[in-house]
This record gives C-alpha cells, sequence and structure tokens, in this order.
C-alpha cells in the first residue's frame, strides 16, 4: 500500500464507517444528530492528521476541510427530528466518498466522483421532491455525469478529456449542464442541499484544475462562452425566482458560472480560484441553511408571504443580512475578496468578458439582496407565531459567516496550489482539439 | 516622530469605540452609553485637527500593514495614507461626525432605533474616516461599497414601506456606481499592474496605454479608467441621471440627513481629487464630469424650485451643489471642489440639525395666526439699482481690465484665471440678487450690504483659490496642468462664457423691468414652455417612473425567460 492510500483511508473510512454505525442509532435522532456531528468532527481531524501525505490535495488544507466542515455545519442547525435522519447518514456517506474524490489519485478520485453523482441522482429518483420536468431533467443530467466519468475510466484522449470535462461542469456547473446540481440544491430533504451546495462544486472544481492548463483553444473558447452565457443566464433566472432555495440556487449558478469564465479564458488556477468557489459555495450553503430555518418554522412558502421578521427575530435578521451581504459579494467577506483576488491576479488581463462578470455581480445586488430586505423588513405579519433562532442554528449559522469572514481576511496563499490532480489519467494534448 | 505617525491611524478607529459603546450592554443604560459615546467621536475630532497640524508640519503620513509588492494575495491591503487633502477631508468628517452624534443623543432619545442609529452614525463616521485616509484604490473601494450599503441602513425605518422602497432602490443605484468602479479598478491595475496611489500615476503617466473598443475604436487608457470611476462618483454625488436616491432617503431622521448630505454625498468629489493625477491625464473625462455637473447643477437647482416639501428641495438643493462641485472638478478646480464641499457641507448640516429646533419650537409655542399686513409695494429704488449694477457689472469689469492690462495675466490664455473670476462674478451677482431682492429699501444700509456681499464673495474665493489651492496643491505646476487638460476648445469656451453673461444680464434687466412696474413682453412659446418645464421639474423629470419602469422591464424578461426555460423542460 503507497503513502497517500495508507494516508486516505482513514480520511474516507471515517465518514463512511460513521454512516454504517449510524444505523445503529437510527431510533434515537437525539444521539443520531450528535453523533453525526462527532463523525464530521472526527473526518475534519483525520483531514488534518493525513493532509501531509495526500498529494493529490494540491488546493491546500483549508480546501480539504471544507467538506467536513460543511457537513459539520448542515448538521449544527437541524433539528432533532426523524424525517432528517436518512438525510444526515447520507450526508457522512457523501463526505466520505467525496474526501475521497478530493484526495484520491489517478482513477480512485473519478471512481469516486462518478459515485457522487450516481448517489444524487439515485436519491432524486427515490425523492421525487421537485415537478416531474426539474427532476428528471436533474437526474438525466447527473446520469450523464455518470456516464462520462465512467466513459473516461476507458476511453483515450481526446474522447476522455471530453468526457471528462462534462462530469465537471454537470459537479461544478456550467449552462447546459446545470439541471443536476440546481436539482440537488432544491428537491433534496434536510441539510442534504446546504452540504451537496458545497461538495459537488468543490468536487468539480478539484477535478477540472488539472484539465484546464491543459485546455486547447477551441473548447477553452466554447466554455468561456457557455459561462458568460451562464452568468446572465442564472442571474436572469434568480432575478425570477419567488423561491428562496431555487433562488439561491440560480444564484450560485450565475457565480460558478464567472469561476468557469475565468478558468477557461485565464487557464490558470491561482489560490484565489480556490478562495472564491469556498466562499461562493460557503455563502450558498448558508444562506440554504438560514431559509432551512424559516421553512421548520413557517413550511415551504413563498417570499412574498413573509415580512417584518426582523423585530420578533433579530438573530436571524443579522445572520440573513450578513448571510445575503456574503452572497451578494460585499467586503468583507470571502466572495469579494474571491473575486477582486481573480480580477487581480497576475494571470488575468481585462477582457471583454469582464462585462458580463460586472453585469452577473451587479444583478447579485439585487436577487440575493432582495432575499433578505422581503423577509426582514416591512410590516410584521402578526397572524404568524415567530420563534427566533434556535441555539443550534444559531451556531450553525455564525460558524459559517466565521468561515466566510476568514476567506475574506486571510492571504489567499493558504491556498497555494501543489500538483495537479488526474494529471496521469487525463492527458489532453492541444492539436487533437484543433483537428 | 515614527510612532507619532503610526498614532495618526487612531483617529479612524475611534468613532468604532462610539459604536462598541453604543452596542454593547443592557437597554436600561443606553442612554448613559450613548452620553459616554460622545467622548470618543470628540477625541476623533481633534485628533483630526492634530492630524492636519501633524502633516501640515512634517508632511504625508503613511502607515501599511502589507507589503505593496505582495498586496495582490492579500484580500484587503489595509493601510493608511495621510496627506493634506486626507487631513482636511478628516477634519471635516470628524468634526461634522462628532456635532451630529451628539445632536442625535437627545434628538433621537427614546426613538425606538436610537441605538441603532447612533451606532450607525459612528461606524458610518470610521467608514468615511478609513475611505479619506486609504492607502490604495482598492481600500477605498472597500470603504465605498460599505458606504452603499451604510446608506441603506440609515435611508430607512424597518417597517416603514416607503421607507423600504426608498432603501433598497438607494441601494441597487449605488451597487451600478459601485460595479463601475469594480470594473474601473480592475482595469487599472489590468493596464497598469498596481494600485497604490502614486505608483499609479506614475506608471499612467509614464505608459498611459490604449483600450481597443471594437475594429479601429481606440480608447485610451486613463479615460477608460476615469470615466468608470467617475460612475461612482457619479452614484454617490447624486448626478443626473443617477440622483433619484437621494430625494427618495428623505424619511430618514433629521440628523442622518445632515450626515448624508454634509459627509456622505461628498465621497464623488473626494474621489476625484483623489485621483486628480488620474484625471488629469484625460481630457475627455474632465469635459464629461464638467458636462454631468453642470446638466446636474441646473436641473437640480430648477427641480428644487419646483417641489412643495420643505425636505425635496432641500434635497434638491444638495444634488445642484453636488453638480457645481463636480463640474468644477470637471474645470480642473480640484482645490475649489473640495472648498466648496466643506462650505456646502458644514452649510447643509446646520440647516439640518435645525430643522429639529423649528419643529420643536413650533411643537412648543402657540401658533397664532398671522397678523394682516399690507401686501409690500415692489417699488423701484434708484440708489438700490444703482449700487447693484456697480457691484456686480461695473466692478467686475475694471477687476478684468486691471487683471488684464495692469497686472498682466494672460486671461485669454487661462481658461482657468476666468472660470475662477466668472464663478466669483455669479456668485456675488447671485448673493445680491438672493439678499437684497432689490426691494424699494432706499437706504444705505442696502448699498452696504451689497458691497459687503462682493467683498466677502471675492476674498472668499481669492482664499479659496490662492491659499487653498497652494495648501492642498503646492505645486502650482500640478494645478496648471489640471487647467490645461480641462481646457475646452476656445470657441466653445468663449461661447458658454458669452452665452451665461448674456443670460445673467438680461435676467437683471428683466427684473428691472419688472420691478419698475413696466410691462414684459414674453412670446407664447416661452410661457408655454415655463408651464411645461414647471410640470416637469415639479415630476422631477419622471425619472423616478422611467427607472420603476426599466426595473420593470427587466424583472419582466425575467419572467419570460423563466417560463420559456420551463417550457423548454416540460
Amino acid at each position: 500500500m503507497t503513502s497517500w492510500a495508507t494516508a486516505l483511508l482513514p480520511v474516507v473510512a471515517t465518514p463512511v464507517l460513521g454512516a454504517v454505525l449510524g444505523l445503529l442509532l437510527w431510533g434515537n435522532p437525539r444521539v443520531l444528530k450528535v453523533w453525526g456531528l462527532l463523525v464530521a468532527a472526527a473526518s475534519l481531524l483525520a483531514v488534518c492528521w493525513s493532509f501531509g501525505s495526500l498529494s493529490a490535495a494540491g488546493e491546500g488544507l483549508p480546501f480539504l476541510l471544507l467538506p467536513p466542515l460543511g457537513a459539520f455545519v448542515s448538521l449544527l442547525g437541524q433539528p432533532a427530528h426523524r424525517s432528517n435522519q436518512t438525510a444526515w447518514l447520507l450526508t457522512l456517506l457523501l463526505l466520505g466518498i467525496g474526501l475521497g474524490a478530493l484526495a484520491g489519485e489517478g482513477p480512485l478520485g473519478q471512481i469516486l466522483l462518478l459515485l457522487v453523482l450516481a448517489l444524487v441522482a439515485l436519491l432524486l429518483s427515490v425523492q421525487r421532491a421537485l415537478p416531474e420536468p426539474a427532476a428528471w431533467w436533474g437526474i438525466g443530467t447527473l446520469g450523464l455525469g455518470v456516464l462520462s466519468l465512467a466513459t473516461t475510466l476507458f476511453a483515450v484522449s481526446p474522447a476522455s478529456s471530453l468526457t471528462f470535462l462534462v462530469g465537471c461542469a454537470i459537479a461544478l456547473p456550467l449552462v447546459p449542464f446545470h439541471q443536476g446540481y440546481l436539482a440537488a440544491v432544491t428537491g433534496l430533504p434536510g441539510n442534504l442541499p446546504a452540504f451537496l451546495a458545497l461538495l459537488l462544486p468543490v468536487l468539480g472544481f478539484h477535478g477540472l484544475r488539472g484539465a484546464i492548463p491543459h485546455l486547447p483553444d477551441a473548447p477553452a473558447q466554447a466554455a468561456v462562452g457557455l459561462a458568460l452565457t451562464g452568468a446572465l443566464y442564472g442571474s436572469l433566472k434568480a432575478l425570477a425566482q419567488s423561491r428562496p432555495a431555487a433562488r439561491i440556487a440560480y444564484g450560485n449558478l450565475a457565480f460558478l458560472s464567472i469561476l468557469w469564465w475565468y478558468l477557461a479564458e485565464t487557464r490558470t488556477t491561482p489560490p484565489q480560484t480556490a478562495v472564491y468557489l469556498s466562499a461562493v459555495v460557503l455563502a450558498g450553503g448558508g444562506l440554504l441553511l438560514a431559509w432551512y430555518a424559516l421553512r421548520a418554522r413557517y413550511g415551504e412558502v413563498d417570499l412574498r408571504a413573509l415580512s417584518g421578521l426582523a423585530r420578533p427575530m433579530p438573530r436571524f435578521a443579522v445572520a440573513l443580512s450578513l448571510l445575503a451581504l456574503a452572497a451578494l459579494g460585499l467586503p468583507p467577506f470571502g466572495v469579494f475578496s474571491g473575486l477582486v483576488g481573480l480580477l487581480l491576479a497576475p494571470s488575468y488581463t481585462a477582457t471583454g468578458g469582464l462585462v458580463v462578470v460586472v453585469i452577473a455581480w451587479l444583478c447579485a445586488s439585487w436577487y440575493f439582496f432582495d432575499l433578505a430586505h422581503r423577509p426582514l423588513f416591512g410590516q410584521e405579519r402578526t397572524t404568524l407565531r415567530h420563534q427566533d433562532l434556535r441555539g443550534p442554528e444559531s451556531a450553525s449559522l455564525a460558524l459559517v459567516i466565521a468561515l466566510l469572514l476568514m476567506l475574506g481576511l486571510m492571504p489567499s496563499r493558504l491556498f497555494e496550489s501543489g500538483p495537479a490532480p488526474f494529471q496521469r489519467t487525463v492527458t489532453l494534448e492541444p492539436p487533437a482539439w484543433t483537428k | 516622530m515614527g510612532t507619532g505617525i503610526s498614532l495618526l491611524i487612531l483617529v479612524p478607529l475611534l468613532p468604532l469605540l462610539t459604536v462598541f459603546l453604543v452596542l454593547i450592554g443592557k437597554p436600561a443604560t443606553q442612554h448613559e452609553r450613548a452620553k459616554l459615546g460622545v467622548a470618543p467621536m470628540a477625541a476623533a475630532f481633534l485628533g483630526a485637527i492634530a492630524t492636519l497640524g501633524v502633516i501640515v508640519s512634517y508632511g504625508p503620513a503613511d502607515v501599511r500593514f502589507y507589503d505593496p509588492a505582495s498586496a495582490g494575495t492579500l484580500p484587503l491591503p489595509l493601510g493608511f495614507r495621510i496627506d493634506r487633502l486626507s487631513a482636511v477631508m478628516m477634519v471635516l468628517i470628524a468634526g461634522v461626525g462628532a456635532v451630529i452624534y451628539r445632536y442625535s443623543v437627545v434628538y433621537l432619545y427614546q426613538d425606538r432605533g436610537y441605538c441603532r442609529f447612533l451606532a450607525l452614525i459612528g461606524f458610518t463616521t470610521f467608514v468615511l474616516l478609513c475611505m479619506v485616509s486609504s492607502a490604495n484604490l482598492l481600500m477605498l473601494f472597500v470603504c465605498w461599497q460599505l458606504l452603499s450599503y451604510l446608506l441603506y441602513l440609515l435611508a430607512h425605518n424597518l417597517s416603514h414601506a416607503a421607507t423600504l422602497d426608498g432603501a433598497f432602490r438607494t441601494f441597487t443605484l449605488l451597487r451600478v456606481g459601485d460595479a463601475a468602479f469594480l470594473a474601473g479598478l480592475v482595469l487599472a491595475h489590468s493596464l497598469y499592474g498596481t494600485l497604490e496611489f502614486d505608483e499609479l500615476f506614475a506608471r499612467a503617466a509614464a505608459t498611459p496605454g490604449a483600450l481597443l473598443l471594437a475594429p479601429g475604436v481606440e480608447i485610451g487608457g486613463p479615460t477608460a479608467v476615469t470615466l468608470l470611476l467617475f460612475v461612482g462618483a457619479m452614484t454617490k454625488s447624486a448626478q443626473v441621471p443617477l440622483h433619484i436616491w437621494l430625494p427618495r432617503s428623505l424619511y430618514a431622521p433629521t440628523p442622518v440627513h445632515a450626515l448624508l448630505h454634509a459627509g456622505i454625498i461628498n465621497a464623488g468629489g473626494f474621489l476625484m481629487n483623489r485621483l486628480a493625477p488620474l484625471y488629469g491625464l484625460s481630457s475627455t473625462a474632465l469635459h464629461v464630469a464638467f458636462v454631468v455637473g453642470s446638466l446636474t447643477a441646473i436641473l437640480g437647482a430648477a427641480m428644487m424650485l419646483a417641489q412643495n416639501d420643505i425636505k425635496k428641495t432641500l434635497g434638491f438643493s444638495t444634488i445642484g451643489q453636488m453638480g457645481y462641485m463636480i463640474m468644477e472638478c470637471g474645470l480642473g478646480a480640484f482645490s475649489l471642489a473640495i472648498f466648496h464641499l466643506i462650505a456646502h457641507g458644514l452649510f447643509k448640516a446646520t440647516v439640518f440639525l435645525n430643522c429639529g429646533n423649528v419643529i420643536h419650537k413650533a411643537r412648543q409655542e402657540p401658533v397664532l395666526p398671522p397678523v394682516a399686513r399690507p401686501p409690500e409695494q415692489a417699488e423701484l429704488s434708484r440708489l438700490a439699482w444703482t449700487t447693484g449694477f456697480v457691484t456686480t457689472l461695473l466692478i467686475p469689469l475694471l477687476i478684468l481690465l486691471v487683471t488684464h492690462g495692469i497686472l498682466r495675466i494672460p486671461i485669454r490664455d487661462s481658461q482657468g484665471t476666468v472660470i475662477f473670476l466668472f464663478f466669483s462674478w455669479v456668485t456675488s451677482s447671485q448673493a445680491i440678487l438672493t439678499l437684497t431682492r432689490l426691494r424699494a429699501v432706499a437706504s444705505w444700509k442696502v448699498s452696504a450690504a451689497m458691497l459687503a456681499t462682493l467683498l466677502v464673495v471675492v476674498f472668499t474665493y481669492l482664499f479659496a483659490a490662492e491659499s487653498f489651492t497652494t495648501f492642498l496643491y503646492p505645486d502650482p505646476g500640478e494645478t496648471a496642468s489640471y487647467f490645461r487638460a480641462a481646457a475646452l476648445p476656445g470657441l466653445l469656451f468663449d461661447g458658454l462664457v458669452a452665452m451665461t453673461t448674456l443670460l445673467i444680464v438680461l435676467g437683471w434687466f428683466f427684473l428691472y423691468a419688472r420691478t419698475r412696474g413696466q410691462p414684459v413682453r414674453v412670446p407664447a412659446w416661452a410661457e408655454w414652455g415655463h408651464s411645461h418645464l414647471y410640470v416637469l421639474f415639479m415630476n422631477r423629470l419622471y425619472l423616478d417612473e422611467l427607472y420603476a419602469k426599466l426595473g420593470l422591464a427587466v424583472t419582466r424578461g425575467a419572467d419570460r425567460l423563466d417560463r420559456w426555460s420551463w417550457g423548454r423542460m416540460s
């Protein structure tokens, strides 16, 4: 067994075993939740302990810590209820597989990424919480991702490169392969949407990191075009959504499309890309968690049905305001620092795409801001019974805000790149693309 | 001296202490804590004065918490650069902030948002102080954006529907400016590789660069950068057509208005002054600023005259003044703009803070019906008119001839001098008209008031032009280069001066004729235009409705896209 495999074992095994052992606690949701939190914390420690030997984890320790942190905060705010138990165990399972995909070298990483997509597709097909076309499009897109990644394992370059890119475009959503991500973020129960809003893009970015420097001109230009279209499309769609989860999902699509644009335009992955991605997914996940807290109180309501929550729910108001500010790209939070970091990196020279990026950034000030403005202010609805955030809910959101603040203030060199992953498997020869 | 200079950065931090004092503690002690919060605000003001003294004596101070060479890897390159411009602005902001805070402690007492507003006043003062003392463009941009959000918080009252709507629109409109600022900042970094002020100016002057917008269409680097940053300045300083947020924020408490009109709104003028060397490289950007500023000054004043709400009148008056300030920048008179914004800030803060007294008195004192008085007779006083004619037309002409003939200042070649003389003439004429109204008070008092007004205005201009310009921009070559860059084509400039002079003199004759009771024949089209323009200005050019329609069009477009994509999926 090689050293990296030895290091990988505890990273993957801790959450997976935790999920399996969690089945023994099925009858007691309160204990199961505590168990889930302990396993997520143990995974965090396992990643820290093994980090030195995980050569494939090139984005730095903070990036690798994101999935366990995401699992922890998403579990922390959950009410201890039977209906959430499945989601908790699946979170741990997905965490294990996801960490394996991040830290695994060669085909193993791709297989584990494939497994994550397959599992999400399976969950969507079982859950069926979404309206018919959206659910089927989501399942279909994720299925395409599974198929693409499976093909990558057996095909030769350049076909393997293309299929691998498609797989990454499904995890790190790129129009027109974004339906799987949207379905996962809007159609799954419990804390899974918040966790997957973080895990899928992280996995997609990790895969893409290795492929992007070798991307030839034609596909890179196509990706630039799709990314810019996605940024505008996501922004406009987010404006039209009155359901918070859908608005957050489309908003994140717009922001992640900016990342795609940057990667395809510069064909570099400076550490600022990891900062930006981490901040965007954390802000999106945090908003979903905040929305979950509202849903737990008032059910699946429209944004227009709530107003005046600022006075009866001050803790929630502060948390939601800060998360919305972070998500729309205001300083001193990570999304702003990440975006400015990207645009000021030496690898970037101003091009026409900047106009679209600025427009997408501006639109976020409208839809993300409205997401906080509408429910918090205005006439208080006396017909509703208000209850402010409970301790764990507050702690969970406070943790996300603290992380976003840290991302906004810490130097990006902590996300310094190491060796690119998957390089041994995927070889993208420029001449092959231009033929 | 090094430690002393490092201590200067405490000045911006002091208002933050007030914020903590106000926010942390039991509700029962909030008034005591609020009163205690006056001390750090006052200390910040005294510190700002001391800073000004230190800067004048020892030169600019730089305190950086980063290495400028590796600033790119830091999310926020935190640093302070306090020069004379920063120090002057710090004195204004800290002074106005301290007075407003002290006033608010009593004025907002028992208000539901007592702590919230006091903390926001403290925090806004902190952000403004940091903004004016930023060491680089990125830190300035960070503070700039925080101001956008603070304006949203200051402008609304949690549950009042009209303020909520206004605050939301304020934020979205200010974000348009922020977005343009971001694009300008990225472009500046892309072209010149730095955001450190001095280095940026030096590199832009050495290799300005150019952008190819379309095949055959090229724009200079400094022009592109300054125009984008100018859009940012336009939004914060409420320039037409991005001014609509200011009248919409008029439901905020009075002290908030004072802070808004005396501090925050000056951000655009400050930005242009801070980047004066960059603006000095682009005649196009300065000309655009001149046009936008002039339009804002004219339209702002016109809309002010047509409003029937005192707060809206004050709001549009501020817009007009801001237009004047930006116009001064566009003419290359950067130091005059700062002088103007200080004078205007102090004046508006006084006016708004006095509003409370007026309201309080009106509530306390019995209101009696007005005593019937005979209507004031509009008679002609030859003494008043002769003095007016001499002070506003003959003396300025004499000054002009003396300047040109005896002092041998080449007025024809120096648009800056002409602008200066022209402004002093327009201001004194306007002041004389406003103060005396040329009524039939045939006494030496009116004549003396006219002469005193002329002297005050001329001396103020002399002080502003000479002392203040030399103080802010000690290098005369630098000031001259800004005037050169801002110079308009000779014919256009002469035409503008001649047209404005003609309009003012015509106004005089019109007033003269009316005061004498002579019939003034106004053409029918002018009467028609007057009434229609009045309606147009009263409705604020229907710009609010236009923006509302634009917003509606965007949301409808988004809805259509949403429905279309759902249709395709189904």
